[in-house]
């Protein structure tokens, strides 16, 4: 028995509403431990989206994601901070004057700073049209890298590598899932739709999506737009999150872990990135304590640093070998799931 | 007036001419065969109409309005549509998304207004559903609409394609071998099918085939390539009795030659 339509969309809502409600259990109740992981939970849920539109649905395997993060997070940052303590921060060379006077509320900032990562997707997208496959993923990882090496040395209005600190903390559940949902909810609805197939059919094909009249420099230009511009929102509240920022922390490491997430989750699936980003902000926290010195066996084995990482390739070693395609290949999660488990397994 | 005009067409990869002074006239509702023995410049021919290769000289036309050097998907959007030869289906998609997806190109709707599913797209869509269903069952695919492209046998794949080119609304549709790897009854019903399609949807067709039982029963006309070069044009009875076209493909017979 397949669900039906209606009863679908109700399901949809009520589970959102609870979800809601767990949201905002977790905002007053829970530990700030806890809170913090789901926090990050969240923006990996939009990063890994977001990249999951260029890279699954599109078939453009970008490198750039940090990048586009890194401008949203400083946009916003700037917009946001009050003048006092932007000129705390700034005491090598001042901000340039307007910035130094602007402060506009959180939300906007963030909207300000989707935007502009947006256009950045833009002029990224645009030559990508010339470039495919593997040269495509160098020309964006360079683009992350020219952005990184911008930041360091526009020192009068990104402070350079001193970087933005004591950031005002505005981000919380309500924040990073809210938009969470609104990037599913978006991202969903786009590649279900008529557009969503075109992109689809350019990863698949692109001679052919051309020859049926696809435009390839507007489909492609759309990907690279709408998944920069949810980039940017997650590097926005991400600054706002941990309180700091500076160039190098939006360096490839951190496009390789949403990089990571997406294909443990599987190219071309939302479940899978939601999945598998949750498990990720997991796995970061609790996995540290492999990087502690540790008495195995009365053999003292000393802390190293990045052995998390180490821990994750062989993750995706061992999934690559298994789940050739990613936990959830390109399926994507419906109530029918429990309808037909429900048929296979009658009582 | 002819609809689809080729003039001088000439293609040459570095030293090698692919196509030599290539003339075409496509009136309104013909049916054209283009043939020749592999290798002669036919896909070629098909690649420069939808300029998937630029032309090295010469001039296309549609409808009298010069398409010579316009992008692939514009010229897919003023009417000529295509199928190909080495099957190009998008295979991880549906057989219904395969069609849908190329009604895009007629969509006005915007990419905000189709995302949050405002009135006007949702009208749109279901617009699109309907002409879906229309093109399978036309080409009697109905059963297979939720099975992935890259999973049905060879001889529908060639069907696919020829629903999906019909989905962009064509002119002219550019058939390239449709009924490669097809059997002979396989191949007669195409040609059946070819002739209806054509009809109902007012095409004008021009077709690249091996099969000459096919290309002889259907085609009004028929051009012959060889190494670039038309050697012979006329009326299939003409055709078959050519003796340079007979030459092309069988060669001399003289050992010494």
């Amino acid at each position: 028995m397949i669900v039906n339509k209606k009863t679908k969309l109700i399901l949809t809502i009520a589970s959102v509403l609870v979800f809601l409600l767990l949201i905002g259990l977790a905002e007053s109740f829970l530990d700030p431990f806890l809170r913090r992981i789901l926090n990050v939970a969240g923006i990996y849920v939009i990063l890994a989206v977001s990249l999951n539109l260029i890279n699954g649905f599109t078939g453009q395997f970008s490198l750039g994601h940090a990048g586009f993060m890194a401008i949203g997070a400083y946009t916003a940052a700037l917009l946001y901070m009050s003048p006092a303590l932007k000129a705390m921060n700034f005491f090598i060379q001042p901000l340039i004057w307007p910035l130094s006077e602007i402060q506009i509320p959180f939300f906007f900032a963030l909207i300000v700073g989707g935007a502009v990562a947006a256009v950045a997707g833009f002029a990224v997208g645009a030559p990508c049209l010339r470039v495919g496959g593997d040269y495509l993923a160098i020309v964006t990882f360079g683009f992350a890298e020219i952005i990184r090496v911008i930041l360091n040395n526009l020192q009068g209005i990104t402070n350079g590598p001193l970087g933005l600190k004591g950031l005002p903390t505005y981000t919380n559940l309500w924040w990073t899932w809210g938009w969470a949902l609104f990037t599913i909810y978006f991202i969903k609805k786009l590649v279900d739709s008529s557009y969503g197939r075109a992109l689809k059919s350019i990863r698949e094909d692109e001679v052919a999506a051309e020859a049926m009249g696809i435009n390839l420099f507007k489909h492609k230009t759309l990907a690279f737009v709408v998944g920069a511009f949810f980039a940017g929102i997650g590097g926005g509240l991400l600054g706002s999150l941990l309180m700091t920022i500076d160039p190098n922390s939006f360096n490839i490491n951190l496009t390789f872990q949403i990089v990571m997430i997406i294909l443990l989750g599987g190219l071309g699936s939302i479940t899978g990135s939601i999945v598998m980003g949750v498990t990720f902000a997991f796995l970061m926290e609790f996995l540290r304590f492999v990087e502690s010195p540790m008495n195995v066996f009365g053999m003292v084995i000393p802390g190293i640093a990045g052995m998390r990482m180490l821990i994750f390739a062989v993750i995706l070693v061992i999934t690559v070998i298994f789940f050739r395609r990613g936990l959830f290949g390109q399926k994507e999660f419906s109530w029918d799931w429990f309808s037909r488990t429900g048929r296979r397994n009658p009582e | 007036m002819s609809l689809l005009k080729l003039e001088k067409v000439t293609k040459r990869f570095g030293g090698l001419t692919a196509v030599s002074d290539f003339n075409l006239d496509l009136e309104k509702g013909e049916l054209v065969g283009l043939i020749g023995p592999n290798g002669a410049g036919k896909t070629t021919i098909f690649n420069l109409i939808t300029n998937t290769y630029m032309v090295s000289e010469g001039k296309i036309s549609l409808d009298g309005k010069d398409v010579t050097g316009m992008k692939t998907d514009r010229i897919t959007a003023v009417g000529i549509a295509r199928t190909f030869q080495n099957i190009r289906l998008f295979s991880e998609l549906s057989a219904f998304d395969n069609v849908r997806t190329a009604c895009h190109l007629r969509l006005k709707s915007s990419v905000l207004s189709a995302v949050f599913g405002l009135p006007g797209y949702r009208k749109e869509e279901t617009e699109i559903e309907h002409r879906t269903k229309v093109l399978l069952n036309t080409l009697g695919l109905e059963k297979y609409e939720k099975d992935l492209a890259g999973s049905l046998p060879y001889g529908l794949q060639r069907k696919l394609e020829i629903a999906r080119a019909l989905a962009t609304d064509p002119k002219v549709l550019l058939l390239d071998e449709p009924a490669a790897g097809m059997n002979p009854e396989e191949t007669l019903a195409l040609g059946a099918l070819i002739l209806r399609i054509r009809k109902e949807f007012n095409l004008t067709v021009l077709l690249i085939e091996h099969d000459m039982s096919l290309v002889m029963s259907i085609c009004e006309r028929i051009v012959v390539l060889d190494h670039g070069v038309t050697i012979a044009r006329g009326l299939p009875k003409e055709i078959q009795n050519n003796p340079e076209v007979i030459t092309a493909y069988l060669g001399t017979g003289d050992l010494y030659a």
